[in-house]
């Protein structure tokens, strides 16, 4: 196999994860919020891809497309979501989404 | 045959359903009709089932017939049977025969009743339930029977269920005879258990090689036979419902609580006779506490002031008499007596229903007297039912008791004192039949009579009267069916189903006789001069012996035994259990669990801020927690 060996893959993809964790916990734009968990869910993708390509197989990239086109979709409905806010002139703030609390 | 037997059975069940579908699209009377007219079609297929069975050989006089399986529980299979043998026929005609009698009077003594159609078909249904008592092929069958006439009878005692004491006595009646049903019910167990089946056939022939003779199992059989049979016929000490049963309508007390459903238990004792000859003392306990009751109901009779309380313990007092013969083995006279008793006890009480009518429904005898010119004929009547009663030749009583105490003087020892206890028991019987007579038709008029008396023609409605002509004849004549040391025409038809033990012959026959007329001369002269001349006696009497008289009074006492021993400590034990268990457990947890329900919600609804990223954080948290946990297990 060239390139770099599966441990350099995996220390990006968890970097990529916690940097969305840390994203998704810590931003109270709904924007970046989806920006982040796009980026928790590249860092799964990268490392399905990479133990695929360790383990030559292609099961592992299939399950990273599957992961992309339900992110494709996810943003769909979120990008949506943000624009209907915004065209309600709501403040474009998650913490102030609170209509369901008990 | 069998379908004649089959239709004298259906015959006023179908009537029952016929009543209760047409609701009120049939009038009163049209009411009235359909039921006597039924119990009528019974009297006649019974009287033709009898008629084809004259024809037959004595010994091949048993027949069965089963429609279908009606109960299956593993290898024991009850069928829906009847059982056509000479001691069903002869209480088929019993049943059929008085009760058409008596359902044609009730068409004119409930005639404008408000619920005259109910009363209706509630009398069909118990004429089919003691025609089903006494024509099941089983005792499971005979048992449903059993239950059914205790619901009719619950059902008609409180007919007027607006009167409190009435509801009140049908509850008494039913719980009395629940206590006798569920010792049968243990009975009939420990039959299943010993042979396998409930059939008569089966029980009967098998019962003397499985069972013991003498042996425990055996005596609690014949024991749970046994408290069915006295809770049902009302004997000491089981009675106490019986008097108080008089709050029904007056034919109902006729039918049910005089000729028919109280003597079940004699019925009972002679059909399963098997059973309790293998339990010999069971068998004689029977005898002993019918002779108990011919004494207890006498000597309470003779306090009564209720016309039909007197006639009520006094038929306490003759079923004692049937009670002492079968339980002596002389089934025959037991039968004998408990036919003639229904011919002219149903009289007394039908007689004494004409009398209340005419008073204005008074039944207190203190507020009658001087009826005898007024009703002549109901006194004419009245008076042929109280000589049957008190046994004078030659009505019909005398016959029949004579046939039992004759049987029981050359019944050993235990016979003997049996006797004496009937001896004295005639002598009460008279007396207390005799001043009833003398209260009601002698003597002044008491004020009320003046004032209430009312007559139709005929002194009651015809319907009413022509019955009661019918029974006077049967219960002046009945008697020649059987007369002592002559010829036994019950005991011969019975002999094939159930053998009874020989009557004293000779000298001992003659002593016997003898002894039961004096001693009912002697209750007749002593009433006379107790009741009859006009005079202070009763009064100076219980002046002298007021402990007597309270005792009598309050009829030995059995009812407030019982209200201490059973009801008290039952509704002290309801009311703790209602103040300590069901107000603050069982009403009170569906509040608490709500309550708790709630507040719990309360609690759990503080952690759904609704701020998404606590959520995320909480998801987060969980998958580190996880992440952990694998890595530490690995």
């Amino acid at each position: 196999v060239l390139g770099p060996g599966i441990t350099a893959y995996l220390v990006l993809s968890a970097i990529l994860f916690a940097t969305g964790i840390v994203g998704v916990l810590m931003r109270r734009s709904p924007l970046i919020v989806l920006l982040a968990l796009e980026l928790m869910l590249n860092g799964g993708n990268l490392a399905l891809i990479a133990f695929a390509r360790q383990h030559g197989e292609g099961a592992g990239q299939i399950f990273a497309l599957t992961v992309m086109v339900v992110a494709a979709a996810e943003v769909v409905i979120g990008l949506g979501l943000v624009v209907a806010m915004h065209r309600r002139k709501l403040a474009l703030d998650v913490d102030e989404m609170t209509t369901l609390r008990g | 045959m069998i379908a004649a037997s089959w239709i004298c059975l259906f015959s006023p069940a179908a009537a029952v359903v016929v009543l209760a579908l047409a609701g009120n699209r049939v009038t009163r009377r049209q009411a009235g009709l359909v039921t006597s007219g039924s119990v009528l079609v019974s009297f006649l297929c019974a009287a033709y089932v009898f008629g084809r069975l004259l024809t037959e050989d004595p010994e091949e006089r048993t027949h069965a017939s089963t429609l279908w399986t009606w109960l299956s529980a593993g290898d024991l299979r009850v069928g829906a049977e009847i059982w056509i043998d000479p001691l069903s026929v002869f209480m088929m005609l019993v049943v059929a025969g008085v009760g058409f009698l008596i359902v044609s009077y009730a068409t004119g003594y409930m005639r404008d009743d408000d619920e005259e159609r109910r009363y209706h078909a509630y009398k069909a249904l118990f004429v089919f339930s003691m025609l089903l008592l006494v024509m099941a092929g089983n005792l499971l069958l005979l048992l449903a029977g059993w239950g059914m006439v205790g619901l009719s009878s619950y059902l008609l005692i409180n007919f007027w269920w607006r009167r409190p004491q009435a509801v009140h006595a049908g509850k008494k009646a039913f719980i009395l005879n629940a206590f006798g049903d569920a010792t049968f019910v243990l009975a009939l167990f420990l039959l299943v258990q010993q042979i396998g089946a409930l059939d008569f056939g089966t029980v009967f022939s098998q019962a003397p090689g499985r069972i013991e003779e003498g042996s425990a199992v055996a005596v609690l059989i014949a024991l749970g036979l046994l408290g069915g049979a006295v809770a049902k016929s009302a004997q000491v000490p089981l009675h106490t419902w019986l008097p108080d049963a008089m709050e029904g309508p007056t034919p109902v007390s006729a039918l049910i609580h005089a000729a028919t459903m109280v003597t079940a238990g004699v019925y009972l004792i002679a059909r399963t006779n098997v059973l309790f000859e293998l339990a010999p003392i069971v068998h004689d306990t029977a005898a002993v506490l019918g002779a108990v009751t011919i004494l207890l109901a006498g000597l309470v009779a003779l306090v009564q002031t209720d016309i039909k309380r007197v006639i009520a313990y006094s038929t306490m007092s003759q079923i004692g008499y049937m009670f002492v013969a079968v339980g002596l083995g002389a089934y025959g006279a037991g039968m004998f007596h408990l036919m003639t008793h229904a011919f002219f006890k149903a009289l007394l009480f039908m007689t004494a229903g004409i009398v209340i009518h005419a008073l204005a429904a008074e039944q207190d005898i203190r507020r009658m007297g001087g009826l005898g010119r007024e009703l002549p004929l109901t006194y004419r009547l009245f008076l042929i039912g109280a000589l049957s009663l008190a046994a004078i030749p030659p009505f019909s009583g005398f016959f029949s008791k004579d046939s039992i105490l004759s049987s029981a003087i050359d019944a050993g020892a235990l016979g003997i004192s049996m006797w004496v206890f009937g001896i004295l028991g005639a002598t009460l019987t008279a007396l207390y039949t005799f001043r009833l007579l003398f209260i009601v038709f002698f003597g002044r008029q008491d004020p009320y009579v003046k004032e209430h008396l009312h007559k139709e023609r005929f002194e009651g409605r015809l319907a009413m009267v022509w019955p009661c002509v019918i029974l006077a004849v049967l219960a002046s004549v009945a008697g020649w069916l059987q007369v002592p040391g002559g010829w036994a025409a019950v005991d011969t038809w019975l002999d094939p189903t159930v053998e009874s033990i020989p009557e004293a012959t000779g000298g001992l026959l003659v002593f016997s006789v003898a002894a039961s007329i004096v001693a009912a001369l002697l209750g007749v002269t002593l009433a006379w001069k107790l009741y009859g001349a006009r005079g202070e006696a009763p009064q100076r009497l219980r002046a002298r012996f007021p402990q007597v008289a309270t005792l009598l009074e309050r009829k030995f006492y059995f009812d407030e035994l019982y209200d201490r021993l059973f009801y008290a400590p039952a509704s002290w034990l309801a009311l703790v259990l209602q103040r300590r268990v069901e107000r603050p457990f069982v009403l009170g947890s569906p509040e608490e669990v709500g309550e708790g329900t709630r507040s719990l919600a309360r609690r759990v609804a503080l952690t759904q801020s609704g701020l998404l990223r606590l959520y995320a954080l909480a998801v987060a948290s969980g998958l580190g927690v996880l992440v952990v946990v694998f890595l530490v297990v690995e």
